[in-house]
This record gives structure tokens, sequence and C-alpha cells, in this order.
């Protein structure tokens, strides 16, 4: 499951980096996710990749009480959501802090930083969103 | 007409059910006595089986199950992909196609599931789905991934959350009343449902189906061929199975008026065009149900109701048999008949054809079987008793 020599390299490799990178089509501009090394709708191979800030909104959002296998390093509950990156339109799965269990909203505001999520002895990078 | 309509039928049956982890047998030898038994059904030899099909990543590549079945020659075994349920109607397809292509004259349709031989389905599942990107957000289970997608369709498409549970309560009345059922003879709480733990929000545990341990089988035939059988024929009229454009294993970026959806609308829409029968055609619904919403999802794209009335539609009273308008899963469905990767949904909508269902639809003519929602190839079928 290890991804950094898949289609999305680019993007774990921001993310060590502190940056998040996503991919746009080099021919007709759309943002394209999951990565691919073909746009689908233009057909071009030229995949270019672009910095994006780390603000977005709540695109849909669940809170986990049950102890899943893969999840030991997360307290529970814990609050997964789908993030909408602000100007690209490219929706994340993410973390999103919860101290208070407050029912996230949808379109909700919501800002990034980079952590990392403990798995089987590996830190996979992710974006942690906070409110506001 | 489609070459589908009514061209090949359900001439047998066979189920084998237990609890999760308490199958007597490894799960080959589950799966045989599965299938033995729906050859027996049929009165049909079991070494004259020359094809096999299942889905969901089974485990038992059919060319292993020839010694103790018997089998003088195997002509067909195909999978449909896909780690989750999605493709449980579109086996019956796929069956189909083997047999009116003549590449096979007598099909299996198969699921067979034992955790000792196979582990746990959950991780299974997800273990054809997982990458960094959901591992890192903490999703590992489908329970997640559709609790996501279910508050999306209450949050923003006003779907009201407390249709789910009309769902799952009627699913409980059938099961309770279905000898074959884990259900039987239980009386449903709805208290204990109300205050059951939480596994992800939305959904609490009686939200979920629950695995089970067994295997069900049914034997294919053409639709000629199933009259000089043994049993009533359950005739397959028509399936589809697949994806369309912005929908599929897309990390979350469907198409936005789609995510919500349970990713059958192109089916539903491919189902009814080619069998010329439209939503008020079908008398009875077996309804895969891996999550409580996933299966209101899969009710509004088969056009049963919408974003906007559903709460009219999915209501207790109007989902039971005998009365109901729209009777679903009567043989209790995943919740509460059982769940070895939703198979058992396709036996309760041959037992209902043949009017042997424990919550027997009277007249009931036609049958949908809605294949497992969300996932990102889905399938569903319409099956009869008589070809209208």
């Amino acid at each position: 499951m290890d991804a950094n020599d898949g289609a999305d390299a680019p993007y774990w490799n921001g993310l060590a980096e502190g940056r998040l990178m996503l991919p746009r089509c080099g021919g007709c501009g759309d943002w394209l996710w999951p990565a691919v090394s073909r746009c689908g709708p233009c057909g071009s191979e030229t995949i270019e990749w672009v910095e994006r800030s780390m603000r977005a909104t709540i695109f849909s959002w669940t809170r986990t009480w049950h102890r899943f296998g893969f999840t030991e390093s997360l307290d529970l509950p814990f609050v997964s959501i789908v993030a909408t990156v602000d100007d690209c339109g490219i929706r994340l799965l993410g973390r999103l802090d919860d101290p208070d269990q407050v029912d996230p909203a949808i379109g909700e505001a919501i800002a990034g930083r980079i952590g990392a999520t403990r798995v089987e002895g590996r830190d996979i990078p992710t974006i942690i969103w906070s409110r506001g | 007409m489609h070459p589908l309509y009514g061209t090949t039928a359900v001439a047998g049956i066979g189920l084998r059910q237990y609890k999760r982890g308490a199958s007597p047998l490894p799960e080959q030898g589950v799966l045989v006595e599965a299938i033995l038994a729906a050859c027996a059904d049929a009165g049909f030899d079991p070494a004259e089986v020359d094809g096999f099909v299942s889905y969901g990543d089974d485990k038992n590549e059919p060319v292993r199950l020839m010694p103790a079945l018997g089998t003088r020659e195997l002509k067909w075994s195909s999978v449909v992909w896909g780690g989750g349920g999605g493709g449980v109607a579109g086996a019956f397809g796929l069956a189909a196609a083997a047999i009116l292509s003549g590449q096979a004259s007598a099909v299996i349709v198969f699921r067979a599931l034992v955790e000792g031989s196979s582990g746990r389905l959950s991780a299974a599942v997800m273990a054809h789905h997982l990458n960094d990107h959901m591992l890192a957000a903490g999703i590992v289970a489908p329970a997640q991934v559709c609790a996501i997608r279910a508050n999306r369709m209450y949050e923003h498409h006003g779907v009201p959350a407390s249709v789910a549970e009309e769902l799952v309560r009627a699913s409980y009345y059938h099961g309770s009343r279905n000898p074959e059922a884990v259900a039987y003879g239980s009386e449903f709480d709805l208290e204990e449902m109300r205050n059951s733990r939480w596994i992800a929000e939305p959904f609490r545990l009686f939200d979920c189906s629950r695995e089970n341990d067994g295997a069900a089988a049914f034997l294919m035939v053409s639709a000629e061929r199933a009259r000089d059988l043994k049993r009533p024929p359950a005739y397959l009229l028509g399936c589809a199975n697949g994806a369309e454009k912005g929908w599929g294993d897309l990390l979350e970026n469907d198409d936005e008026a789609l995510y919500a959806t349970a990713g059958f609308r192109p089916i539903a829409r491919r189902l009814y065009a080619e069998t010329g029968l439209s939503p008020a055609d079908i008398d009875v619904v077996q309804l895969y149900e891996n999550f409580s919403a996933q299966g209101v999802a899969s009710l509004i794209d088969h056009g049963f109701c919408t974003y906007e009335n559903v709460a009219e539609v999915v209501r207790f009273d109007n989902l039971i048999a005998p009365t109901g308008k729209l009777p679903v899963n009567t043989g209790g469905g995943n919740f509460a008949q059982g769940f070895i990767h939703g198979i058992g949904t396709a036996y309760e909508a041959v037992k209902q054809l043949r009017g042997e269902s424990a919550n027997p639809v009277p007249g009931a003519r036609t049958c949908l079987l809605a294949g497992g929602p969300g996932a990102p190839t889905v399938s569903s079928a319409i099956f009869a008793n008589e070809i209208p």
C-alpha cells in the first residue's frame, strides 16, 4: 500500500516537504483527482503539479466511535472528512480536529496543517483540518 | 426484445447459513453443500453443471470444486469484478451470458463466506480498496465509507434520517417471521436500536449488516430447460451492471450530484429500458442493505421515491408484506435474514416468486434484486415467475 510510486507520488512528496501539491491537466486545465497519467476528457498526457493553499470547505464527514483495525493510533472518537480544496474543487480525505465534538457542517470553511497518521508502524502524511 | 428477457431462469436454489465463526465445515465444504442442495432442488445432476460465476472476490475458484461435485467438464468460470457486494445481481447476468452464447449450459451462481477460512468480510472488502489516502484519514471500514455518503444525503439532500429506521424495522419484521433468518423468533426492540452504540455517525450498530458464515448457490439454465426441471422457474428478465462517468473508484471525487447516491442511476435506467418495465411494475424488492442509508439511496436510485418524497414511501407499513405497496426484504434482508455478502437477498427473490417466502406478497410476479449499493461497480436484476 506504499503509494509513493503511483501517479499521486508528487502529492505525497509535496506533503513530506510541507506543501499541498495537486495535479492539473496541461492541455485543458482541468484539475484531476485521483491522480492519473492521462486526462480522459482531452487526452493530454501533460500533468502539471500546482501548489494550493490548505484552505477548504467540508463536503461531508463521519465521527468514528468503533475501534476498527488500523486506527489504533487515533483517539476515539475521531472525525474524518471529505474536504473540497479552495480554488480547484479537488476533494481530499482527511481528519478534522474535534476537541468539543461539535458536529461539522457541510460547507463550513476549514484550514489545514500537515500532520501524519501512524498505521502499523508507518507515519502516513495527511492534512489535519481545523475550523476557521 | 432484449436478449436477456425471459430467456434464462434460476431452476434450483441452495442455502447454508450459520452464525459467524460457527460453520461446521470449511468454506469450500459449505459451498459444495449449497451447490448440491441447489441441484437437488432442481432435480439436476450436479456433475452436469458446466459453469460457475461469483462476485466480491470470492476465494473459491470453480476448478477446485470439480472433484467434490464430480464435474465432468468445466466450460465457464468467471467473476464480476469488485470487492464489495455490487456484483451480486450482475453475476446472474454473467451466467445468462454464458448460457445464451452457448459457452455453458448449466451455470451455478454462488457466494461463500466462512470466517475461519477467509477471515472477516469487512476486512477483505477493505483490503480490496484501502490506500494511503484512506488510512491517513482513519477511513478503514465499509461502515465509515458509507457513513460519509450518508451524512451528505441526510444533511445536503434533505433526506430525513428517520427513514433509515423504517427500513431497518421492516427487515427485522420480516426476518423475525422467517425460519431461515438469523432474527427468526426475536422481537425487534426499537429502543434497543435507537440506543445501540455508535459505529460511525450517522450509523449505530443496527444500521449495519452483520456477517454470517455460509454459502448460497443458484442453478441457472435456459428458460426452456428450466421448464422441464422440478421447480417453477424464476426467469431472469433483465440485468445491468457497471458505473457511469462521474461514479466509481474516485477517492470521493464523484460528480456532486451522484456522490450521495448508491450508484444505481445508470443501472436502473438500463434495466427498465431493456425490460420495458418501470418501478410501478415491480411487485417486491430484495434490497442489499450493507448499511441503512445505502438501502434508502438504492430505493431512490431505482425510482421508487425521490429525495423529496422518500419519507412518504419508505415507511414501515408500506415496506412490509402482505399489505405494503413496496414490500422490501421479505426474508429479512442482510440485516435480519443473514449476511453472506448479500447472496441471501437473491435467495429470497426466488423463494418469493415461487410462493415459498415466509412473508409472501400476494400475487407477486416480478421481483427486483438490487445489488450492493455504494460500491464502485453496482448491479441489479429483475426476476419473474412468468414472462410478462
